[in-house]
């Protein structure tokens, strides 16, 4: 084995100052996609700087190519002036740049201390693991910067705040001068967001060079000193911003990062004023298996043709909701009415669900999970779970039917979905949960539930999707959208609730100002 | 790996935006697609060719005259053909037996003792038969029983799967060690035999031997079990391809999650793919105690159910393959006999074990190409779309996933909402979705690693 | 019934018990380090050939010794290399290094010493006291440096993987590989020499298999090392535990030996075999959701 020298905590660079990351016109390519192009970029020491841009638009490929993670196809990183050979993620951290992946890389098993240790262990002779220098090292640490973490807790039980803690103490640890963050924010709440960028401003402070690439445009303005915004690949504008006052506005980088793109249009379809009840919920209640009570009590009517979106910080029950309604949680509680009547819960495999589906569609939330069969023909990923009762040819007709009205490309059928971009996938999941309703109608009442509904999906699927969705209202079904993108939700909506620690705290108007309903989310405010 | 159904995990090329880079890649793919067996093959042969010769000059002999005295007990001559297909007829059996368990993502290594006690049972009800029960009587009731014990065998490893979570691969080699045990026993105690035999079988539930039909086929062991071992694994595929029951338990193998969400029964249809594994393999039977001995004694038909795993990669899913697979090594297994007295017939046996490893690793290595240019995907557009909050940002799905590895795009996926999975679930399986994606990936991902951090 | 309680039992039990524990440390270095490995039983076969092969050849049980936990040890590297470089999938090699063990050491049987069934005898290690008596046998036991190595194995594994910076990086490639690669540690690195410390585990079983027989025989593994397997499973992926279930195995088989003239009456006897593949699959039913295996081991073994 290798052992690399190893970085202690005494030359992780009190004083030294981070090195300048230079990356010029690199290109990343992954087999014939094109993830990014030509882009070029400087990340000076002392600043914080954010790297914002759409889904895809390659700012974390951008930063594994600093990071030494991903290898350029062409073009040059340089850190501190001298070229990054081999582009390793090892080399990169011999001179001093770390990385913080967006999915935490750290041993649940472990306790804080062993993923401390791991890749960077003091140890006598033999190897053997010297803990008690290591801890003295990291609590000196520690201290120092203020990110404490109970060492002696195993990871897995430790909340997203302290691995962050965790993560960025372990880079420190392992003598990082240049920190490059990948969506540190993404399962943070807003507060313990303040606090990290609160961390990460005193790191730069001393010296050290801090990216952060994120989709938050809000935290952009508040906490960054420079941005670098990327479209489609390419580095498209790069300039400091004056957090006093005056400098970019949220606008103004929203134009730059969809660059000629026109803003979505989506109207909702009225609602009829004594339009009944299609999905009623109520005192809806769920303890998972370690206790926690994941939903407590939620009660909701959505109306016929009607649009209401649960807003909410993710794993605030969201996901329960929409599985407890779908009828995959046996063990919840309460009332479940779709078309008037009662939906069990406590039933053989399955058949919760198939009860459910004459009256009930649900599109879940993460299509590679819950969504397809990646492997297998989007012919087949078209008719999952409806083959009961369908005949070859009814089922052919059906397949093709929700390819045009979709819009699935490529049109074949035979193609495996994996093949499929991130968009279309969704078309097919979506096409299969509404087409039937739409096609041949549905009993009155019917609802359907989608989860995340355009997640990292591009803007034409995405308005293929939302006018399928005001198609469904305008049918008469209930439609019930739960999703973390507050913008699509004010958009599509009629109606928002939010979902706060497995309670209902809200209801707000899609036109309240975003800082009430931000509020709401929180827990902070009540109406 | 080719367990799997196809390239692991990877996401799509192109964005929906660029059809024409789609298309190219379209083209690419099924031209993969042709190529792929071929090269498969190809490399499997040229590996077990060194192979031969090494052993072959280990003990002296030319490798060519070993190659003509193999070739000579087999292809050779028409008792030869005769001797490949009665080799090959319990692979057929065993092979498609894993092959159907392998559709449902479930790893059948049980086939050994369903076909070791089915084989006794169904030997020993035969010999039970009235000596005038009529042929068809006799073979329907023989087989039914054949297959029923295959499938009981199967039972614990699959319910256990199914309801607890518990890996089919352990209980399974359990089984297979139970099984050992209990044969003799049986034998020895239940059925009473003073040798190490069953009685006779009934007149009318012995399977013909071919040469009745095929004269030059004289001499050899092979009978009518290898027609009905083709006809059946036709008839079943053709039923697992259309029904709707053959057609969800394909599903759950690809993704067992999605089809809970759509309302497919996930564990009945686990349960009966391996049940179905399981009585398909013990279906073998009538290759040896029926159409051969005559009888049933220890150690008859030992060895086919692992040689069956092999035959079933190497024929990849493809009823025609598998026959083709099953010639193939009965072909090697006979070919052993044939140069016996020159180099010992293990040889024949080495060469199977490197020809499952080939199999495998060559089929990995004439897909990494394809698989390396479908790659880039939807791992990141996962992954990005997690955090998706701000506004109607789109994309060209052109994200590069960190697609350094095929696998990498689906696990970031699967982290993605691992999550709820795990948490939620107070009477599921817990532990299946991690098996299955890591047996379809042929990887270990970090599945579902990542995932448990998303909860707060 | 008195023979239960005696030295001898003891002694039969600790002989017997050796190649399942050295086996069984050899799957958790293994599966620890998140690779499946059903291969134990070509490893046990392979190294107890490969040792008697060595002793018969050069007179030395030393170079014999060496030799075999070598052969392991290589053997299992093996099975890593193909499963982290050319993506096999752990079972289906290890499938495939069972089946090429058996046959391969029947090929050498015959190719060496053109013999179907076994080889000729060998000395092996004869320290401890001469005698018939239960002290004797015990002693002679407790002074085979082949036993005194599986002990010093099983005891030392539990330390490393805690204490040391080895079996920290074995433990995380097996716990979460990705963790690992992000630190910029060689994943297949650590699992080559996790694979290899295995296969020299199970080596050691192999050896001291082949020298308590003085001679190898065909097949004469006899399914210990799917024993062996059920115990790592058994014992939530821990040394000591799984040492405990494989001295339970022994403990069975010395019954077996102690007591056989009173079951030599009922085939019942017979039966006792059972016991640790019922029990196994017991405590798998019993244990799902509870113990828990190494989230990194492809397949997700049980647990």
């Amino acid at each position: 084995m290798a052992h690399a020298p190893r970085k202690s905590e005494g030359d992780a660079g009190k004083g030294r100052r981070g090195p300048t990351i230079e990356l010029s016109r690199v290109t990343r390519r992954f087999g014939r996609t094109v993830a990014v192009d030509g882009a070029s970029a400087r990340f000076e020491p002392g600043e914080i700087h954010a790297v914002i841009g759409e889904n895809g638009a390659g700012k974390s490929t951008l930063l594994k190519l600093a990071a030494g993670v991903l290898a350029p196809s062409s073009g040059e990183v340089k850190i501190a002036g001298e070229l990054l050979v081999p582009a390793e993620p090892r080399e990169a951290a011999r001179r001093n740049v770390l990385m913080v992946h967006q999915h935490f890389m750290l041993v649940g098993a472990f306790t804080a201390l062993e993923n401390l240790m791991l890749g960077n262990e003091p140890a006598g002779a033999g190897g053997v693991l010297d803990e008690g220098r290591a801890r003295r090292e990291v609590e000196a640490l520690a201290e120092r910067t203020g990110l404490t973490v109970p060492l002696d807790a195993q990871v897995d039980a430790l909340g997203v705040g302290d691995k962050q803690r965790l993560e960025i103490l372990r880079v420190l640890h392992r003598g990082a001068l240049a920190i490059l963050l990948d969506e540190p924010t993404a399962v943070l709440t807003p507060q313990e967001a303040a606090d990290l960028y609160a961390t990460l401003r005193a790191l730069a402070e001393e010296g050290r060079t801090i990216v952060v690439v994120t989709h938050r445009l809000d935290e952009v303005v508040r906490f960054a000193d420079r941005v670098t915004v990327m479209r489609r690949g390419r580095t498209v504008m790069s300039r400091a911003l004056d957090r006093a006052g005056g400098g970019a506005s949220a606008e103004e980088l929203t134009r730059a990062i969809m660059g000629q793109e026109p803003p979505p249009r989506f109207a909702p379809p009225e609602v009829a004023g004594d339009a009944a009840v299609a999905l009623e919920v109520k005192g809806l209640e769920y303890t998972d298996a370690w206790g926690l009570r994941r939903l407590d009590g939620v009660s909701f009517d959505v109306r016929r043709g009607e649009i209401v979106g649960i807003a909410g910080v993710e794993g605030n029950g969201q996901r329960e909701l929409v599985h407890a309604v779908a009828g995959l949680i046996p063990n919840a509680h309460g009332l479940v009415k779709v078309a008037g009547r009662q939906m069990p819960f406590k039933l053989g495999e399955a058949d919760a669900v198939r009860m459910r589906r004459p009256v009930l569609r649900v599109v879940h939330e993460d299509r590679h999970v819950e969504g397809l069969l990646l492997d297998a023909p989007v012919s087949d990923n078209l008719v999952l779970g409806q083959l009961e009762g369908l005949a070859p040819g009814a089922e052919r007709a059906a397949v093709a039917r929700r390819i045009d009205s979709f819009g699935v490309v490529p049109r074949d059928p035979s193609r495996r979905a994996v093949e499929l971009s991130g968009g279309n996938q969704q078309k097919v999941v979506v096409a299969r949960a509404l087409d039937g309703f739409l096609h041949e109608g549905a009993p009155p009442g019917s609802a359907v539930v989608l989860a995340q509904p355009t997640r990292g999906v591009d803007v034409g699927a995405a308005a293929v999707i939302h006018a399928a969705i005001g198609r469904a209202a305008a049918a008469g079904l209930g439609v019930l959208i739960v999703s973390a993108d507050l913008a699509e939700l004010r958009l599509v909506c009629h109606r928002l609730l939010v979902l706060h620690k497995g309670r209902i705290v809200a209801e707000v108007s899609p036109s309240a100002p975003e800082e009430k309903i931000g509020r709401a989310m929180l827990g902070l405010e009540a109406a | 790996m080719s367990v799997s159904v196809g390239a692991a995990g990877g996401g799509s090329s192109a964005g929906g935006g660029s059809s024409a880079r789609g298309g190219s890649s379209a083209g690419g793919a099924r031209l993969a697609r042709v190529k792929e067996p071929a090269l498969v093959i190809a490399i499997v042969i040229a590996g077990l060719w060194i192979l031969f010769n090494l052993i072959s000059f280990a003990f002296a002999e030319a490798p060519l005259a070993t190659l003509g005295r193999a070739f000579d007990g087999t292809w050779g001559t028409s008792y030869g053909i005769g001797q490949v297909l009665f080799k090959a007829t319990p692979l057929v059996f065993t092979g498609y037996a894993f092959h159907i368990a392998q559709r449902a993502g479930l790893f059948n290594i049980g086939a050994e003792g369903q076909l070791a006690l089915a084989s006794l049972c169904g030997g020993a009800f035969a010999a039970w038969l009235p000596a005038g029960t009529p042929a068809p009587v006799a073979l329907v009731l023989v087989l039914g029983v054949g297959a029923a014990v295959g499938a009981a065998v199967a039972a614990p490893p699959a319910v256990m799967r199914a309801r607890l979570g518990v890996h089919e691969v352990i209980s399974g080699i359990m089984m297979n060690r139970v099984v050992d045990v209990l044969v003799p026993f049986t034998l020895a105690t239940v059925i009473g035999a003073s040798s190490l035999r069953t009685a006779d079988v009934a007149k009318g539930a012995a399977l013909p031997r071919l040469d009745v039909v095929f004269g030059s086929l004289a001499g050899s062991a092979a009978s009518f079990a290898f027609p009905l071992a083709v006809v059946l694994v036709v008839g079943l595929h053709f039923w697992l391809m259309r029904s709707r029951v053959g057609r969800e338990m394909a599903w759950v193998g690809v993704n067992p999650q999605a089809c809970r969400a759509e309302g497919v029964p996930v564990g009945r249809r686990l349960v009966l793919a391996m049940l179905l594994s399981g009585a398909f393999a013990g279906l073998g039977m009538s290759a040896t105690v029926l159409g051969y001995k005559g009888y049933f004694e220890i150690g008859l038909g030992s060895g086919a159910g692992f040689a069956g795993i092999a035959v079933a990669l190497l024929g990849r899913g493809n009823p025609a393959g598998i026959v083709a697979a099953a010639i193939f090594f009965g072909t090697l297994e006979q070919a052993g006999l044939a140069i016996n007295a020159r180099v010992p017939k293990e040889a024949m046996t080495v060469l199977e074990a490197f020809a499952i490893v080939f199999v495998s690793a060559a089929g990995r290595f004439a897909r990494a190409g394809d698989a390396g240019g479908q790659s880039a995907g939807e791992g990141q557009s996962g992954g990005e779309g997690q955090s998706g909050g701000d506004g109607q940002s789109g994309g060209e799905g052109q994200s590069g996933g960190d697609g350094q590895s095929a696998g990498d795009g689906q696990s970031a996926g699967d982290g993605q909402s691992g999550e709820g999975a795990a948490q939620e679930d107070g009477a599921g399986q817990p532990h299946s979705r991690q098996g299955d994606g890591a047996l379809k990936a042929g990887h270990i991902p970090g599945d579902g690693e990542s995932a448990k951090e998303g909860a707060s | 019934m008195s023979g239960v309680l005696s030295l001898t039992m003891v002694a039969e039990t600790l002989r017997i018990s050796a190649p399942y524990v050295c086996a069984a440390v050899g799957g958790i270095w293994a599966e620890r380090s998140g690779i499946i490995q059903i291969g134990l039983e070509g490893v046990l076969l392979t190294s107890a050939f490969a040792s008697v092969a060595a002793a018969h050849a050069t007179g030395s049980a030393a170079v014999g010794l060496a030799t075999g936990v070598m052969a392991g040890a290589l053997l299992s590297l093996g099975h890593a290399l193909l499963v982290e470089r050319a993506k096999v999938h752990a079972i289906v090699s290890g499938i495939a290094l069972n089946l090429l063990a058996f046959a391969a050491t029947r090929l050498a049987l015959r190719g060496l010493y053109d013999s179907a069934s076994n080889s000729p005898g060998i000395e092996g290690f004869r320290f401890g006291p001469v005698g018939a008596g239960g002290v004797a046998l015990l002693g002679r036991v407790l002074a085979d440096p082949v036993t005194i190595a599986a002990i010093a194995v099983t005891a030392a594994t539990p330390w490393l993987f805690r204490r040391t910076r080895f079996g920290l990086r074995v433990r995380a490639a097996g716990e979460n590989p990705d963790a690992l690669g992000a630190v910029g540690l060689s994943v297949t690195k650590i699992r080559c020499l996790a694979l290899l410390v295995s296969g020299a585990a199970c080596g050691l079983g192999g050896v001291h298999l082949a020298f308590d027989q003085h001679r190898f025989e065909s097949g004469m593994s006899n399914g210990r090392g799917f024993i062996a397997l059920a115990a790592v499973v058994v014992s939530g992926w821990r040394a000591g535990w799984a040492a405990v279930a494989c001295l339970a195995f022994g403990v069975l088989e010395a019954l077996q030996i102690v007591l056989q003239d009173e079951l030599r009456s009922s085939r019942a006897g017979d039966l006792v075999q059972l016991l640790p593949y019922v029990a196994t699959l017991v405590v798998l039913g019993f244990a799902a959701g509870r113990s828990r295996a190494p989230r990194g081991l492809g397949g997700g073994i049980a647990g």
